[in-house]
């Protein structure tokens, strides 16, 4: 870690949701990376669920 | 959505020597935030350059927001004469990068990065010091978040 803390940093630092962090490291690095692609699976999804609302609409 | 497995997988089969950096380096490392892309800096010589070329080709990789139709050929001859390069494949979004700020190249890189197994796949990783390195020599506002989230890890770490 930096020896001298930044200012600007640490002030996005605060807004870290740390309880996601903790999670994360319990799983091994194949586990984070299916989650992470399990998260962008879900994504997609999304915004094909809402392309779909779009086009749908009077 | 980006297939890491496939592509780490399509690296290794092929003995290409890269380290994966940004993003999924920090995914690696326990980072919440994800990313669209695969990320790696790879050694630029013309065998790896080589093998490079053969692991991505049947997956028919493209520059990345370029118009349909250009006269993009992936061969080991486009590769030199370049460095960075961001691609689409059929396996999902690629970026190869020849160096990256706050880092050097693949050699500068290597010596402080992580040998870890992904899917069963070996490579190297960026250390979280390296990529807060990296994210603090890019400068750009974007970073300040993932710069935050990685010194939180190490302090989750106790490190």
């Amino acid at each position: 870690m930096e020896d001298s803390p930044d200012p600007i940093i640490e002030a996005y630092k605060k807004d870290i949701d740390r309880t996601l962090i903790r999670e994360n490291l319990k799983l091994t690095v194949e586990e984070r990376f299916r989650k992470a692609m399990a998260v962008a699976r879900f994504a997609d999804e999304l915004r094909r669920a809402g392309r779909e609302w779009r086009a749908r609409r009077p | 959505m980006t297939n890491f497995e496939a592509l780490l997988a399509a690296l290794a089969r092929n003995e290409v020597a890269f380290i994966v950096v940004g993003g999924a380096a920090a995914i690696a490392h326990g980072s919440a935030r994800y990313t669209y892309d695969l990320d790696i800096v790879y050694e630029r010589t013309a065998l790896n350059m080589e093998r490079l070329v053969s692991a991505l080709a049947p997956y028919e990789p493209y520059l990345r927001g370029a118009p349909p139709g250009l006269p993009f050929f992936w061969d080991v001859r486009t590769l030199a004469r370049g460095l960075n390069f961001t691609l689409v494949t059929s396996l999902g979004d690629i970026d190869l990068l020849g160096e990256i700020a706050g880092g050097g190249g693949y050699h500068d890189l290597l010596p402080n990065a992580v040998a870890l197994e992904i899917f069963g796949s070996p490579c190297f990783a960026l250390s979280i010091s390296q990529l807060i390195r990296a994210k603090r020599a890019a400068g750009r506002p974007k970073d300040f978040e993932a710069i935050a989230e990685l010194e939180a890890i190490q302090e989750e770490r106790g490190e």
